[in-house]
Parts: C-alpha cells; structure tokens; sequence
C-alpha cells in the first residue's frame, strides 16, 4: 500500500524536522536542526536541490508552501523565535519576509486557504499565535493573540475555506463571505479553535481531551461533507478525532483513534481528507483510515528503516 | 519564565509522569520558620492549570501533620489506569516516615496516613524510589542509616548492607536509573557509596579526597547508566562533579559556574542535557552536563533556592522552594511577563464589582488599577532547544497520495560515529487496490475499444441480479439489433411468443428458420377461416393475442348464400344502413348494440374518420387491462403507457416503447418511464429507472438516479457508477461517432470526483481522462491545473492548465508583482490550439445542426409540384446525410472534429457499399431494414439512385428510428416517391428529428443502427462544395419527375391468376411497416435474400403483378364508373398512389407485395375481406406501415365506395 518510490537524501546536518511537498508535489522542502531550509526539485523521481536558504539563527522546526497563486512561497519558523517568509523570484530564493513578534521558539506555521489571501498563522512557544496577512507593497499587517496556549503553541492548522458541503457549488462571481478559522495546540493540553470576527480573532472553542501537550492539530481538508474534521495529537499518546456536523461549529463530539505507547508527534492529513498520517516518537508512521461505520483503522504500517512498508506485497511493488 | 508562585515554605513533590492533571504536594519544612512564627505542619496537594494564566495555584486537598519534613516524593505506587493517585511518601524531623494516599488527601483527609514506621532514628533527609520497581523506596538519615521499603510490605525494611564507617548522616539517595539494583548514597562530608542490593554490600566508594566536597545532592545519569554528579554545598567549591563508576579516582568534569554553595539539584528525565542547580548565590542555572555549558539562567529572587524540580510530566516546567517562603513554578521556554502582570491588574479589578462596587446603586466609573508600569519582560528560552521539542519524526502528505516521511535516530548523534544520512523519503499510498484494478482495467478498454469482453465480463462477475441486468442493458448498446436484444432482456422473445401463440392456437408451431412462410401461412389461414372458427376466436381472445386469425374468423362466410335481413330489429336497420351507404349509422347501431366487430369493420369502410371515431368509442368502452394496450397500440399513444400503466409493469412498457416507440419519441418516453420508476423511491425502482436510462441513453438521469440509490462516495461505489457511465457514453459515442461531452453538472461532480480519487491514488494522468473538461468550475480548473503540473515533465504534451489567476506578491518592489502571470500566459497560449476541438461539442452541439438538413426542405423543385408528389408532407421527408466531416465548407470548428457522423450507415449485412453497376439493387432493396439495423420497422428508405460517381456508402437504416433516407444527391430514377403517394404522409417520416440534447443519441442507443462508419467511407458529397454538411440537401427533383412517368405508365396486363383464398398473412405486422425496433428474423432473411432479386428493378416481380392488375383494372372500373369530379380526382389519386406502389413492388418490397396482394386478391373474391385485413395491418403495425396501408386501404376504399 505505501511504497517508497524516491529517497531524497537531504545532506542536513543535523536532525531533520519537517519536510513538505509544494501543492504540485513537484518540490519538496526540508529543514533541520541545522538551521537550514532546502529545496529540492523531485518530479519524476529526481531530487535536484534548489535551494539552500540560510537566515535562521537556530533548528528550523517547520516550513509551509503558500498557494501557487501566490508564486513561490514558503515560510519557515524556528527555535530562533523568527519566522522567515521565502520566496523565489526568477529562480532565486530571497528572504521576503523576517518575523520577529515572539519571545520563544515559533513551533509552527500555517499557511491559510488560499481564498483568504496570503495569510500565515504562526504558533510559537511564548504562548502566541501570529497572523500574519500579506496587504501588498511589502507589507504585512501582524495579529496576535498574546496567551493563546499558557505555556507554548505547538501547532496551527487552518480551515478549509470552503463552506462544508459546499465544495462544488461554490457561488460563482460574487466572493463568498468566508468566516476564518483555524485550530491550535499546545502545552496546556487544549486544542482551541480560532474564529475571526470583525477583524478581531476570538477563541471559538475549547476543546479538552488530551492529558499532555497537544503536539500537532491537522484540520481536515473538506470533502464535501457537511462535517468538519480534526486530528489532534498528543504527548499522551493519543490521537483524537474531533467532528462537528453543526454548521454553527459549537458541538464538537471527539472520538479516540488510537493511543500510542510514546508521544505521538504529527499527524497529517491527505488531500481528499480521508486518510491520517499519524508520527509517532517510536519513529513509526502510521496511516488510518475511517471505515464506513466511523471506525478508525490502520491501513499500514510504515515501518522503521527506509521508510519501506511492511505490508507491501509484490504485486503491489510491481504495479508502481 | 514565572507560571506559577504561592506563599509556602515547603518541601515539594510532582506528581508522577502519568498522573493528569499535574499537581505538586508540598509538605512543610522542618528546621524553618515563616515570618509568623507558624509552627503547624501540613501536606498540600495543588493543581497546575496552566490553561489559567494567572499566578494562583489550586489548592485540592490539604492534611495536617504533626511532623514537619526534611523531604517528600511522590511515588508512582498503586496509581490508577489513569495515573492518577500513587502514594506519597514524607520524611520528618523526628525520623519518622509516613506514607500518605494522596487520593484521600484530596477527596476528604480520611485514612490518608496509609502506613508510618519509626525506625529511623534521625531525620529523613534523603528519599528516593525505585525507577523500575515503583513499591521500593530508598530513604536515608542520621548514623548512616539507609532502609529500602517495599510499600507492599511497609514495616519491614531491609538495608543495602552493613553500615557505612564512621557513621555519617545521609544527605541523599539515588537509584540508578538504567540498573534498577543499584543504589547510590551520599553524605555531607562529599563521599559516596554506591551499593548492589543483589550482593547487599557497597561496591565502590567516591571520593575526591579534597574535603571540600560537601555533597547536598547527588544525581544517577539519565541515560549514561555508569555516571553520576554530586554537588557541594561549600561555598569554597560550589561545583557540580561528574564522575564516571569507570575512572572513579577523579570526576569526570567539574562544572563550575556558581559563586557559593549549591544547595539542590535536579537532572531532566525528559532531556538528560539539562541539569537545575540552585545555590546560595540566588542563582538557580541549567547545565548542559555534557559539555559543562550554562545554558540557561532563570531570573529569580534574591533568595536562596534550597530546592529545585523537574516537573516530570511537562518537561519544560521545574518548581523552586525559596527560603523567603516562596514556592514558584517556572517555564524554560521563555515568553513574556507582560500578559502574566496585565492578568494579575485584571484579577484585582474584577475582584471589585467595578461598576458598583459599594452596592450603592451608582455606577462607578472603571475602577483605575495603577498599572505597574508595564514593561515587557522578555525572558528567553533556553539557548539550546530540549529534546522534547526537537521533532523526530514526521509524515505528511502531498499531491497525488504521496507520502512524506522522515525520522531521526533516536541514538544521540554523539554516540554514532558515522554521519546519520539524513533523509527523507517519498513513497506513493494506494489505499485502494481493486478500486485502481478495477480503473485500469476501465481504462484499458477504453483504449482497446473491446467494450463487448468488458461488459461480458461484467455480467459474468456481476454480484447481483440488478447489476447483471444493468451490464446486460449496457452490453446490448454495443450490439447489432439493439431493440430486439432490449426484448429480449425484458422477457420478449420473438420466437417464444410465437410458440406460445400457435400452442394457443392449436398449431405445431413449424419454424421455418426465417419465421413464417407465406404460403404456409395462407394455407393455415384458409383452413382456418374456413373451419368454424369460434373456438380459435375465444382463444385468441384469451390469450390476448391480437392474432389476424382472430379477425378473419369474424368475417362472413363468402361463399355461402344469405339472406340480408331488413326487419326493424338492429340486424334489419344495420342492413338498411349498409344499404343506403349509411356507415356511420350502420355503425352506431352496432356499437349500440355491442357488435363491435362489426362496428369496426364497418367504419373501416366508412372512412378514416368513421374508424378512428369508432375505435375511440369502442376503447372507451372497453375498460379490460388488455385494452389499454390495444389502445396504445392502435392510437400510437405511448405516452399514455409510460404515463398511465402500473409500475410493476414497467417491463411491458418497456417493451411496447421498444417495439413501437418513434424514435424521435422513444428516448424522452424511456425517460418518462425511468422518472416515474425514479420517483417511486425505492431501490428496486431506481434499478428499473437506470435501466430505462439506459436504453434512452440518457446519461445525465442514469447517474442521478442512480447516485440515488447507491453509495457514490466511496471509490468503489463510484467506480461502479463510472464503469456504467463510460460504457453508456462510449456506446452513444459509437452510435454517433462523435465524443459525448459532460454536460450534467451531477455526472461532472461525480467524474471530478472520480479523478480525485484516482488522483489520490497517484493515477495522475488516468485522473485527468476523467476530468470533465469542458467545464469551469473553480474546483474543476483547479484539479486540472494540479494535475497537469504535478506530471512534471511526463505531461507537457496534455491538455492546457487552466489556471487560478495568479495574485502577486512582491519580493523587493511591487513591480514585479505582475511577472509571476506572465509565464503562465504563454503556456496557455501555447496550449491553446488544442482545446478548440473541444469547444464545438459542448458550445454548439453538432446534433442540432446536423440535423437541420431534415427540416423540411425550402424549395421542393420547379418540377415537384406537378409530380407526384401530391403531398406536402412528402418533401419534408427527412433527408439524412452523412456529414462530411472534412468537408472545406464546413464549419472550420468542425474541421477537426471528425467524430460527428450521425450518419446512420450500413452496419454491413449483405450489403456491401455498392458501385455504379447496381444503384437498383442498393436502392431499392432496403424497404427492409439490414439485417443488422434493429430498426426493422423502418420504413425502407429506397435511396432514390446512386449518382454515377458511385457514391453511396452502403446505406442502411441507421435505426429504427431513422427516417428513410434517400440519398440526397442521388438522381432518383427508380424511386418516385413511392411512399409519399400511399396516403398522408407518415407521421413520423413527415417530421424531421428534432436536436436531442447533445448528451443524447439520436433516439437512444435502443434504437441504433449499427457500427458507425468511419468516416473515410463517406465518399465526398457528390453535391459538391457548396453543398454544406448544413446546407439542406439538395432534392433533384428533375430526375424523379423525369422517371416517375416511366415507372407509372406501363399499365400491366391482369395476368396474376387469383389464387386460392389468400388468407392474411398471419404477420400482419411484417409488412413492410415494421414499427421500429420491432424487426423480425424474417425480415432479416428476406433482406438477406434481396441483393440477388434486386437486380432487375424495372419489372414488378411476377409473382405481384397480380396487385398491379388488379388494382389497375379495379381503377379502371371505377373510373368508368365514376360520375362527379370529386370521385374522380380521388381516383386519379388512387392511381398515383398505386404508381408508388409499384415502384415499391419493383423494389421488392416483399412485404408490402405480401401483403397487398392478398388484399388484392381478397378483394377479388370478397370485399370485406380485404378491408378487413388492410385495417388489420394498419392497426398492428407501426406509424409508417400505417399511413402506408392506408394509402393501400385508400384505394381499396375508394373502389369499394364506388362500386
């Protein structure tokens, strides 16, 4: 079921934290504890680096590629409380953007749908989530919510744009009024969930569950249901999965996926929003997958080593 | 950073890791005062809600003590599943070691105290418990004295061996933290013992010998299982030692940073290169032991910190116990102070009511808190990151089901010599095997076009009834004889009806292998028409058959002699009536009377009216579930079956739609049908309905109906829908040769849908197939744009991206804002040309226009007028042509669009496209339908004449639904429009196909005619350039007219002797009018056996001049007969008619020649006879074989009415 079909060998010095594909899925980006970005082109199986973006002063926790439409962007956050905006122009990648709004290590980074703009959420340890939007002429108006998760933000992730159940009928012409949300997780074990209102950011909700630090929240991309979709894992061990079917988003019903025997670090979803990747701090990935009786299963193991998969048959490696 | 303070001098204890929410216990220090001289002793649980920014700890649970403490752990001893609960374990003053139930401190104070024990002697200053055996506890006091517990067992101790000399107080206890039997302890004087508790003696001493080291704490090594630290308490060496039990004469480093004395210590489980140290130079500092770097400094208070711990749960957190009475709580990760200060204002204002605060009822104004002037502290975070945030592993997903991973050896990189290659991988996830194996397999026929294996395949894997039926309906779409095929699916066998109706007639049925012969037939009908035939009568009625036999059994004896009644009862006013001409009321009475047998046969010589009125009137009366049919059937009004007849008979609806339906009809009846079945609801229905859909061939309704009923949101449920539509839209495609174009925005919704999934599989260029690609819903564009750059290079040859408009977002100026568009630009461009193909099919559907040449045509000739052709209608007669794709007057649009063929073209048959030589044989044959057009009803399209240049393709019906279709260019020399004059023009042949919806066949795939042509075969227009593939057909007339004279004029002699009674033919409906899709194995063997008689086309078969003569000498008779104008511009009507007639003998119009010459002879011997059978026919069959029996009835009536 997962077969490794490119090893891309970073050269990082160090610990590598994240790595991304851009929405094509034709660059990949990686950054590392020695805090460099890279880029890598890998379509078709290559792995050409592109870039080797230098600026940040300590391990680089997370990148995140902005839309297409907006060029190529891509944003980075680290230890070194900054948050760097990258873009390339004329195939050069130059610093864009330097955040420098918070007082720890920015932990995460989030790009927001594309419909609302150029816009990044930034979590960082000082307890802050940032907003960054892009307004033109180089500027960027900065929100923040100071105290957002008491002792450290670790994670943001942004909600589909589109209205739930409404993917195709997006009413064309007139810009649809979208309503700006977006979930966090942090060290005071909650995930909250973020709601602009007049221009003002307001906490939603809060969602208790977890007993240890929310390591990362994953909102997940809209497939069409009227139902909205979170992963949040945990320190704990457990990944939780939060759905609220309401359109008003209030009645949130959370439901256990799996607890793991070690700290449990990402969880990402798919594009079509069916399948969770889930890291764990045992150096497993697994996946799962919700069955039709809402069950969550696992669907497979990536197994520790080369990234190969236990469960892979030879047909299989065959038809790739 | 500061989270957490209150007011306590205490000793304190975390909770363990697994226990949530965190709390600390602090228990009340001995050997200190507070200010107020207290001297109460306490144990108190608080809560860290961190989720709370302000400073306040919550107090749980708090018990009073009559010791004060040297020391407390909280040991993770009988905790829940949870984690909650544990034991917490004090050691007092006096020597006294209490076990307290933490649970119970909290919930009410009750029989908290679990277990006591004094044996030792002095204070407990030293307390630790077994990281691997959380009931054994080490705890160490005055005179060496060092007692391991089991809290399973609590009053017994042992000791870890004899006694240190000279005895000495125990300032700690530590167990390892990698071996859970080794026991280490220290004493103020700096030496350190550490003790097997398997041998129960100390195996190795540690010392420095300076005597400066005065150790107030002592630590295991996280990870390293051979090192320890110790720290001293002497001003004069205020250090931490590292020793290693390997190189135990001297410490390993010495970290060396505060000014005095260090008075705690504590090592981070969570990330063993952090080490708190506290010393009495109020610095509290973090350590990275392995390097012996400071890395952090806390901002504290000018006091001492006698004790300082990790938090074990929330690596980031420690709490520090200062001499001043302060217990505080902080964060290594840094942040700010300024939210924490505005928290504390916040907290103090709204302990006022600030809007009234003295209850007063006047409101205040906002109650001003002096704002300590704010500054914004900002308190860094550790210069090193912890390990708890260093992220290990990771997998994320991108486009197309990649998945991303990355982990990290969670060896330190210290300990691995080589470079850890760093990578990361990128692997596909398939999720969905025999979803993608079944796409493949899809896909792999649309390439190979090998629909039929496919859909074989289907119905022999096919897991249920419906769905095989469903497969079946499909698959027949790709066959010849479409409609006869649908019958049979729905249960209609020709040849099984047959049997039943000869079983039900008494017969043996005797297959011929080419249905019935005529003479066979005529024989039996004579014996049966001759025999009483009641019996036979009440049988067919039964049986519902509409068996001619039936008919004939009612006529009157002919030979006999008999009396005419003229009494006044009915009989006699009947025979009066019938005397005096008088039909209509001859009529009347009979329905008056019930007789409507008579009634019928009366009113069909009474005229068309007469008999129309009549058969309403006698429907009308009849109210059995039979005549509803017979009414359809008779009336042609098949809305009302598809509208009016029980759902459960679906089938038979079906069917008569199957049988009779006009073509131009038969798709929008289908979907009449398919609704009403759709919008019962249920299940079985919506299968019903598909396949309704089905055979119209109306995609759009059978996705709908379907995704009604049926899961589409799995992959699998989808992929069974998409199988269905592709076969459906590739059969439509086939029947029009043309590409079927997305229109339904349901079915685009599913098709994008399906490319999603497959995209997510990492079917990237399979995804984009399915892409509706006419469409431009955002979603939609998107997708494609992904798709097409995801393929990377492998791509560059498909379709264009439509891409998102860019925004721009500058680098260094705004200007450059507008380059990232710009690239994009050419790329569309570029890929432009290739999408224009697309755009005719969806913007102006070829169908319409294509079918505008059927439009009746503008200007029907100088010469028609005087011709023939008497009937308007005639012209209209629907011209089909091929299209000629290529053609350079076309619609450049079209120029590359080759698939729209409409053109009904041979499906082969016998027929091979014939040459110059033998235009007759061509052209006059097909009256039947080929063999492999289904259509069999349709009316024989004798193409007028081959133009020289040879140009017809071998025409053939293209369906039932087809009109006749003369060729157009062709000079018709043979075919006067022999039709046209048979009567009023055939309703369905005078109207010309209405445009059906692009996404619809021409009448639904029930109804198709066979394998398209390509293309190519078409030979160019003989009609030359300007003559458009919309221009309307040019009608040359000139021939016709030219050559009409000459098939009219040779009067032939009445040679055909009278044979003997010619009994109907029991197929009445075999006549030439066939109603479409209603074809016949003997239509098909008498077309197969035409090419060979065709040649000679001038003559009238022998064997039928008998019509000829005897229609001639009959018009003859009542040409001298007839007096007034009126009669005689009928008759010479009738006598143009017959010449059209003739001309169809001349084709060998078999049938019709079958037919007419019964009538003729009947009509010879018995007037009513012939009538009889002329209406018989018309009511049986369908529209055209109607209208062309009646212009037959028409002259026969005619006669009658003159004699």
């Amino acid at each position: 079921m997962v077969s490794v079909i490119n090893t891309v060998d970073t050269s990082h010095e160090d610990m590598i934290h994240d790595a991304q594909m851009d929405y094509y899925g034709t660059r990949l980006a990686t950054c590392s504890s020695d805090r460099t970005v890279k880029i890598f082109d890998v379509r078709n199986g290559g792995q050409i680096l592109v870039a080797d973006l230098r600026g940040h002063e300590g391990p680089v926790w997370q990148v995140a590629w902005a839309h297409p439409m907006f060029g190529n962007i891509l944003a980075s956050c680290s230890y070194d409380r900054k948050v760097i905006i990258w873009k390339e122009e004329n195939g050069t990648w130059d610093k864009m953007y330097e955040y420098t709004g918070h007082e720890s290590s920015v932990n995460s980074v989030c790009w927001g749908p594309y419909e609302f703009g150029l816009i990044l959420a930034c979590g960082s340890s000082d307890g802050a989530i940032s907003l960054l939007t892009f307004t033109g002429d180089q500027q960027w108006d900065v929100k923040k919510i100071s105290n957002a998760h008491t002792i450290g933000c670790n994670a943001v992730s942004w909600a589909p744009a589109v209205v739930p159940g409404s993917l195709i009928d997006q009413p064309s012409g007139q810009k649809p009024n979208y309503v700006k949300r977006f979930v966090s997780g942090g060290c005071d074990n909650l995930v909250k969930l973020w709601k602009e209102e007049d221009g003002q950011w307001k906490e939603d909700q809060k969602l208790e569950a977890h007993s240890d630090w929310v390591r990362d929240v994953g909102w997940a991309p809209s497939i069409g249901l009227p139902t909205s979709t979170i992963a949040s894992c945990s320190q704990d061990g457990r990944v939780f999965i939060w759905t609220c079917d309401d359109p008003a988003g209030n009645t949130w019903t959370v439901k256990l996926l799996h607890k793991f025997n070690d700290v449990v670090w990402h969880v990402s979803w798919s594009i079509t929003g069916n399948i969770l990747a889930v890291s764990g701090g045992d150096n497993k990935v697994t996946l799962w997958k919700e069955s039709m009786d809402g069950q969550w299963a696992c669907i497979s193991d990536v197994s520790k080593g080369q990234g190969a998969v236990s469960t892979i048959t030879d047909t299989q490696q065959n038809e790739q | 950073m500061r989270l957490k303070e209150i007011q306590r001098t205490a000793h304190q204890a975390w909770s363990p890791a697994g226990h949530h929410p965190i709390y600390l216990a602090l228990g009340t220090s001995a050997q200190q005062l507070d200010a107020s001289f207290n001297t109460t002793a306490a144990i108190e649980i608080f809560e860290m809600d961190f989720a709370d920014p302000s400073l306040e700890m919550q107090l749980k649970g708090s018990l009073p003590t009559t010791n004060r403490l040297h020391s407390i752990v909280w040991v993770n001893f009988g905790t829940a599943e949870d984690g909650t609960g544990g034991r917490l374990v004090g050691g007092s003053e006096n020597g006294t070691l209490t076990v307290y139930n933490p649970e119970a401190i909290i919930s009410s104070g009750a029989e908290a105290v679990v277990g006591e024990s004094d044996k030792h002697t002095g204070p407990v200053r030293a307390l630790d418990f077994n990281p691997f055996q959380n009931n054994l506890l080490a705890s160490g006091a005055n005179d060496s004295e060092i007692y391991i517990w089991d809290l399973n067992n609590f009053s017994s101790p042992m000791t870890p061996g004899a006694k240190t000399q000279p005895v000495e107080d125990i300032s700690v206890v530590s167990w390892n933290r990698q071996v859970q039997h080794i026991l280490a302890s220290a004493n103020p004087s700096g030496k350190a013992v550490v003790w097997d508790l398997r041998k129960n003696e100390p195996i190795i001493k540690i010392s420095d010998h300076s005597n400066r080291m005065h150790c107030s704490g002592m630590l295991w090594h996280p990870d390293v299982a051979t090192q320890l630290v110790l720290a001293s308490e002497d001003d004069r060496q205020p250090v931490i030692q590292m020793w290693d039990l390997r190189f135990a004469t001297s410490p390993l480093k010495v970290l060396e940073n505060h000014k005095r004395g260090i008075l705690s210590i504590s090592w981070s489980q969570a990330d063993s290169e952090l080490l708190l140290s506290s010393a009495k130079d109020n610095r509290i500092l973090c350590w990275n032991p392995n390097t012996g770097e400071v890395i952090y400094e806390l901002p504290t208070t000018n006091q001492w910190c006698f004790d300082v711990q990790w938090c074990p749960r929330n690596p980031a957190l420690l709490s520090a116990a200062s001499f001043d009475g302060r217990i505080t709580v902080y964060s290594v990760m840094g942040g700010s102070l300024k939210a924490q200060q505005q928290s504390t204002a916040d907290m103090i204002s709204s302990s006022f009511d600030t809007m009234d605060p003295f209850g007063t009822g006047q409101v205040l104004p906002p109650l001003q808190v002096p704002q300590p002037s704010v500054q914004e502290t900002i308190i860094p975070p550790l210069k090193k990151p912890p390990k708890w945030v260093r992220r290990p592993v990771g997998a994320s997903f991108g486009f197309g089901g990649k998945l991303i991973t990355f982990e990290n050896s969670k060896l330190p990189p210290v300990q691995s010599p080589q470079p850890v290659p760093r990578q990361v991988f990128v692997s596909q996830v398939t999720t969905e095997t025999e979803f993608l194996q079944r796409s493949r397999e899809l896909q792999a026929t649309l390439k190979s076009g090998s629909f039929n294996n496919y859909c074989q395949a289907k119905i022999q894997n096919a897991t249920s009834d419906a769905e095989q039926d469903i497969w079946k309906f499909l698959l027949v779409n790709f066959e010849d004889e479409a409609r006869i095929k649908f019958l049979k699916l729905l249960g209609f066998s020709k040849d099984e009806l047959e049997r039943k109706i000869s079983k039900c007639l008494g017969k043996n049925f005797q297959s011929n292998g080419h249905g019935v012969d005529a003479k066979d037939l005529a024989e039996k009908m004579q014996r049966l028409t001759t025999e009483r035939s009641d019996e036979a009568a009440a049988d067919a009625r039964t049986s519902g058959s509409i068996s001619p036999a039936d008919f004939f059994s009612h006529t009157p004896k002919e030979n006999s002699t008999f009396p005419i009644p003229v009494s006044c009862d009915t009989d006699g006013l009947i025979s009066q009536a019938l005397l005096v001409g008088n039909f209509e009321g001859a009529v009347d009475l009979c329905l008056n009377d019930g007789r409507y047998a008579e009634a019928i046969l009366l009113s069909i010589s009474g005229g068309e009216d007469l008999l129309k009125k009549t058969q309403q009137k006698y429907l009308s009366k009849q109210k059995s579930s039979i005549s509803m049919l017979i009414s359809s059937v008779v009336t042609q009004n098949w809305r009302d079956i598809v509208q009016n007849c029980e759902l459960d008979n679906w089938k038979e609806a079906l069917a008569a739609l199957l049988t009779y339906a006009h073509p131009e009809d038969f798709a929008c009846f289908c979907d009449t049908l398919g609704n009403r079945l759709e919008h019962e609801g249920t299940e079985k229905r919506c299968l019903q309905a598909c396949l309704c859909y089905i055979c119209s061939g109306n995609i759009e309704k059978l996705v709908e109906c379907w995704a009604l009923h049926r899961d589409c949101s799995s992959p699998l449920g989808l992929e069974d829908l998409v199988e269905k539509v592709m076969m459906l839209r590739k059969s439509i495609e086939r029947l029009r040769n043309s590409e079927v174009a997305v229109q339904s925005p349901v079915l685009a919704e599913k098709l994008t849908c399906y490319a999603g999934i497959l995209a997510s599989e990492g079917s990237l260029s399979t995804a984009m197939t399915y892409l509706p690609d006419n469409s431009d819903q955002p979603g939609i564009r998107m997708l494609r744009d992904r798709l097409y750059h995801a393929q990377g290079e492998a791509a560059a040859q498909q379709q264009p991206p439509n891409s998102f408009n860019r925004v721009g977002v500058p680098t260094a100026n705004p200007t450059p804002a507008a380059q990232p568009p710009a690239p994009k630009a050419p790329i569309m461009s570029q890929f432009q040309p290739s999408a224009p193909p697309q755009v005719p099919s969806q913007q102006q559907p070829p169908m319409p226009s294509i079918f505008t040449p059927q439009v009746p045509l503008p200007n029907p000739g100088p010469g028609l007028p005087s011709s023939t052709h008497a009937h308007p209608p005639s012209s209209t007669r629907p011209v089909v042509r091929p299209s000629y794709p290529q053609h350079p007057a076309t619609a450049p649009a079209f120029s590359s669009h080759q698939p729209f063929q409409p053109q009904p073209v041979s499906s082969g048959g016998p027929f091979s496209p014939t040459g110059p030589p033998m235009p007759a044989a061509n052209l006059a044959g097909p009256p039947l339908p080929p063999s492999s057009s289904t259509a069999g009803g349709l009316p024989p399209t004798p193409s007028p004449g081959v133009p020289p240049m040879g140009f017809v393709l071998s025409t053939s019906l293209p369906s039932g639904m087809t009109p006749p279709s003369s060729q157009p260019g062709a000079p018709g020399p043979v075919f006067p429009g022999s039709f046209h004059s048979q009567g009023p023009a055939p309703p369905m042949a005078s109207s010309s196909f209405p445009p059906i919806g692009a996404g619809y066949p021409q009448g639904g795939p029930g109804a198709p005619a066979a394998k398209p042509f390509p293309a190519p075969v078409v030979a160019p227009p003989p009609t030359g350039p300007h003559d458009g593939w919309n221009d309307p057909p040019a009608v040359r007339t000139g021939p016709r007219k030219k050559k009409l004279p000459d098939n009219y004029t040779p009067p032939a002699p009445i040679t055909a002797p009278v044979m003997g009674f010619p009994v109907e033919a029991p197929q009445p409906h075999n006549h030439t009018q066939v109603p479409p899709g209603a074809p016949q194995e003997p239509n098909v063997q008498l077309l197969q056996q035409l090419p060979a008689e065709r040649v000679e086309q001038k003559e009238i078969p022998s064997e039928h001049m008998v019509l000829k003569t005897t229609f001639d000498s009959l018009v003859q008779r009542c040409q001298l007969a007839a007096g007034d104008p009126q009669t005689k511009r009928k008759l010479d009507d009738a006598g143009k008619r017959l010449g059209h007639l003739y001309d169809k003998l001349r084709e060998q119009s078999v049938r019709i020649v079958l037919c007419s010459s019964r009538i003729i002879q009947i009509s010879s011997q018995t007037g009513a006879g012939k009538v009889c059978f002329g209406s018989r026919c018309s009511a049986a069959d369908g529209s055209w074989s109607t209208c062309r029996l009646r212009g037959d009835q028409y002259v026969l009536r005619d006669v009658m009415s003159t004699n």
